[in-house]
């Protein structure tokens, strides 16, 4: 048994990653629902890695893990200075709840049917689809190639929007501050 | 409890990505409303790479576009927050509802 | 054989479309667009054009055609296709018209750099490009048609730019309306030689008129039809075109078109409306060389229009009036040429007129001002051409008399040739009289495209030179002599002393009057007699009365309880809808979100269903 099929690290890890979400999305307090995300976003990246992609892995914590929760931490602490976030009414479609719910349901329903049904008219590799049997630098290698190689002029413009927005944002704040 | 297949993967990033779809319509603060699309954009990174990993053994697309995946969901997130601190300015609250005077 | 402009020679047709889109586009979901990025995108665009269309004509040997076209619209076996078809023709065509379009859109960037809606103008100029160049490039005759009514419709935006003058949306009414007679005849010949061939000829291919087959179609059309109806379809084509490049009996409303702004006429007058006509009368002459009668037909039309706007101009006093007028006889010999089936010479002749024809118009002052002396060697230079004493002018108008044989042809022809020189020279003189001469340099634009239009003229001269022939005759010898006669009669002021001539010719053989007059009081003297009938027939007839007094209780009734009821129910249903929708429009984007969430649901489910409906089918 392997780490990628082994009941013993998925069911547990599933388990909590899932009742974290529900918690933070049910979590009346802010940073209580913070604190829950940064468990499922851990626990996203240890999936990455049980699933053989350690590089993603390393990048799923480094960001999500780490960065983006100190820096939505910093916008909490920039709301909480004024105390008592504020609950209101809002107007109520009562048939809008139930239409949501509802097509929540249909929602699964399809996906569900569209994952059992793809794996099978898709060709015989998909059908006994099992994990492959790769050492982390073969992982690493075929990584380099996609990144520099095939996808080189994605990745350029992901870099030049990273750096975009990094620009812009500055601008804008300076601006703001003359 | 037999082995964990390809779609029990596929279960749990669908899972998280229905916790994220119904967190962004309920929940009232912003910021947890981020917090719900970063947890989309999880779901459907668990899905790439659980695809890439059983089915695409020699190229590994997916992990690359789960790269591009988190790079993005980090640029939204920062344009999102820039956004909601201009809000937070003007209106003083951090409830959502509050922002949709048109 | 691939190639990278002859492949591509449909990017002449798209560039200005593109342009048209992205400038009206811009404005309606209001971006800002820079004015100069404007100009500088439609300048690129008519010269990318006219460098394809002078590169295809270099690769493109003369005798091949590009074809390129998909099935448009298919009824049965009907099928209209729509697409290219680039010969040489057509080519040449398109070549004058980039260049004369670009010099004008040059111009008109100085001349239209204060008005407010300028890029409204510049839109409209790329998509007068685009039509032009449709028509020139379409495959068969339904697309000819369809550009055709485009050409007219564009005229109309572009006459009447200012349309809260009441003067210029008149005109540019009147214009659209006489070419309505136009287009009628175009379709109804359309029609009836499309139909009579897919009734009766085997081949239903022929029925959509591509202008490939098009002496076979021809020769079938001669050789299956009556006599008369024959005659009755070139007829209608050729009215058409005489139409469209204000022939004889239809030249007013190239006068009525002056209103418009300078660039504006001198494009209309040059390369792109005026020259549909004598387009389609080339893309048609295998149509014509069947029936000599017709060509003659053509010939007597463009000598007298030629004649007759001559006469009438060489006593106009409006500068725009003389060149309209100028304009219609211009096209006239062009008319005579193709029908003494001298086509070479009437393509030429196109070309230099139509560059002569843009520098005269650019040239000309506008709003009330002084004439400056750089303005006025220019026109000179332009009359000179177009009197046919100096460069391309003359090189073309020999080649028309060159091929003349008749001797009264060529006896009109110089009379012509006299009096073009004559109204040239003497507008000339005129405006210099009435408006006054300055010294000042215009504008630096300007010039440039003044220097522009000549060289066009030079070179056209040059290529003319050295590979057509013709020599130097009695036009040009009649037109200098004109040049001495107008400056003897401008020093002696002795030009209202000429008796019948003058009053007629002033009043452009009274041809506009006779339709406003005539037709129009004609007109309401038939309303008036079916008035007063009406008044003194009817209405004291009494079961007439009863009748229309029953009929009237009955319509009262049913618009009463059924019509009104109808229209509340509907106001009714309306007003929840748009309740309800107010309701949705809440502004908050969380509910946008779940109704995109559940409009996502939607096609999905339904696509899956679809997807299981179809795999049932296909295993069952």
């Amino acid at each position: 048994m392997n780490g990628i099929d082994n009941p013993v690290v998925f069911y547990p890890a599933a388990v909590v990653m899932i009742l974290c979400g529900i918690l933070t999305v049910y979590f009346k307090n802010i940073m209580h629902a913070l604190l829950s995300a940064v468990v499922v976003f851990f626990l996203a990246g240890m999936f990455f890695y049980v699933l053989g992609s350690e590089y993603n892995a390393i990048i799923q914590i480094a960001i999500y893990g780490v960065a983006v929760p100190v820096i939505l931490g910093v916008a909490i602490m920039f709301t909480n200075l004024k105390k008592g976030s504020v609950e209101e009414k809002r107007e109520k479609i009562p048939v809008m709840k139930y239409l949501v719910i509802l097509t929540g349901g249909v929602f699964i329903l399809a996906i569900i049917y569209l994952l059992m049904t793809s794996l099978v008219i898709l060709p015989d590799s998909f059908t006994y689809a099992l994990p492959s049997e790769t050492n982390s630098f073969e992982v690493i290698t075929s990584f380099a190639s996609g990144i520099f190689v095939r996808y080189v002029w994605a990745f350029e413009l992901v870099s030049l929007i990273l750096t975009i927005i990094a620009v812009g944002l500055t601008m804008f704040k300076r601006k703001e501050r003359s | 409890m037999g082995e964990i297949t390809v779609y029990h993967y596929l279960f749990l990033g669908l899972a998280l990505f229905v916790i994220g779809l119904a967190g962004s319509i309920i929940s009232k603060h912003v910021i947890k409303v981020l917090i719900s699309i970063e947890f989309i954009l999880t779901g459907v990174n668990i899905n790439f790479i659980t695809f890439a990993t059983y089915c695409d053994m020699p190229k590994f697309d997916g992990y690359i576009t789960a790269l591009f995946y988190a790079a993005i969901g980090a640029v939204e997130l920062a344009v999102a927050l820039y956004i909601f601190y201009l809000m937070y300015n003007k209106k003083q609250s951090e409830n959502i509802e509050k922002y949709g005077d048109l | 054989m691939a190639d990278l402009i002859l492949d591509n020679i449909y990017l002449v047709l798209l560039l200005p479309l593109w342009l048209f889109l992205i400038i009206m586009l811009g404005r309606f979901f209001s971006v800002y667009v820079n004015k100069g990025v404007i100009y500088i995108l439609t300048l690129l665009s008519s010269f990318l054009g006219a460098a394809l269309c002078g590169s295809a004509i270099w690769k493109l040997d003369s005798g091949r055609i590009l074809e390129n076209e998909i099935p448009f619209l298919k009824i049965d076996d009907f099928v209209i296709n729509i697409g290219i078809h680039a010969d040489r023709a057509a080519l040449i065509f398109a070549l004058v018209l980039f260049l004369a379009s670009f010099a004008v859109q040059l111009f008109s960037v100085s001349y239209m750099n204060d008005e407010k809606k300028s890029y409204r103008f510049f839109a409209l100029l790329n998509l007068f490009n685009f039509s032009m160049a449709g028509l020139l490039f379409s495959p068969n005759l339904f697309q000819t048609y369809f550009f055709w009514e485009l050409v007219s419709v564009i005229s109309y935006l572009l006459i009447g730019f200012e349309y809260s003058k009441k003067e210029k949306s008149d005109a540019s009414k009147k214009v659209f309306i006489i070419n309505r007679i136009g287009d009628t005849a175009l379709i109804s010949g359309i029609i009836l030689s499309s139909y009579f061939l897919y009734s009766y000829s085997g081949n239903v291919n022929f029925a959509s008129l591509s202008f490939v087959d098009m002496n076979v179609i021809s020769t079938l059309l001669h050789a299956y039809a009556p006599t008369a109806l024959y005659l009755v379809i070139c007829g209608l084509f050729i009215i058409a075109a005489a139409v469209k490049s204000a022939q004889f009996p239809f030249y007013t409303w190239l006068q009525d078109a002056m209103e418009a702004k300078l660039p504006v006429s001198a494009l209309l007058h040059s390369a792109t409306m005026v020259a549909a006509g004598v387009f389609i009368l080339l893309r048609l002459l295998p149509f014509f060389t069947l029936a000599g009668i017709t060509l003659k037909f053509i010939a007597f039309i463009g000598l007298l229009t030629a004649l007759i706007c001559s006469i009438c101009a060489s006593s106009q006093n409006h500068p725009k009036k003389v060149l309209a007028y100028s304009t219609s006889a211009q096209l006239g010999l062009m008319f005579f040429a193709i029908g003494v089936l001298n086509i070479k010479a009437a393509v030429a002749f196109f070309a230099a007129h139509a560059f002569i024809k843009t520098l005269l118009f650019t040239t000309l002052p506008d709003k009330e001002e002084c004439w400056n002396y750089w303005n006025f060697i220019f026109f000179l230079l332009g009359g000179l051409s177009l009197s046919g004493l100096f460069i391309s002018g003359m090189a073309a108008k020999e080649m028309i008399y060159y091929g003349i044989t008749n001797h009264v042809y060529s006896v009109i022809f110089c009379v012509v040739a006299f009096l073009t020189a004559f109204y040239i020279t003497r507008i000339a003189l005129v405006i210099s009289h009435e408006y006054g001469l300055i010294k000042q340099i215009p504008d630096k634009i300007k010039l440039i495209s003044y220097i522009l239009l000549i060289l066009m003229n030079i070179i056209l001269y040059w290529y003319l030179r050295e590979h057509c022939e013709y020599k130097v005759a009695e036009p040009f010898w009649s037109a200098l002599t004109s040049w001495i006669v107008v400056y003897i009669l401008y020093v002696k002021k002795a030009f209202r002393k000429v008796p019948v001539l003058y009053p007629l010719s002033y009043n452009g053989f009274y041809l506009d009057k006779f339709y406003t007059k005539t037709l129009v009081k004609l007109y309401d003297e038939f309303t008036n007699i079916l008035n007063v009938f009406e008044m003194n027939v009817f209405s004291n007839y009494k079961p007439v009365v009863a009748c229309s007094r029953f009929s009237v209780r009955i319509t009262g009734w049913v618009e009463k309880n059924i019509m009104e009821g109808c229209v509340k129910i509907i106001t009714y249903t309306f007003k929840r809808i748009s309740r309800l929708d107010m309701k949705a429009q809440s502004g908050n984007i969380q509910r946008y979100n779940a109704y995109a969430f559940i409009i996502v649901t939607l096609i999905l489910s339904c696509l899956i269903i679809a997807y299981i409906i179809m795999l049932s089918y296909i295993g069952g």
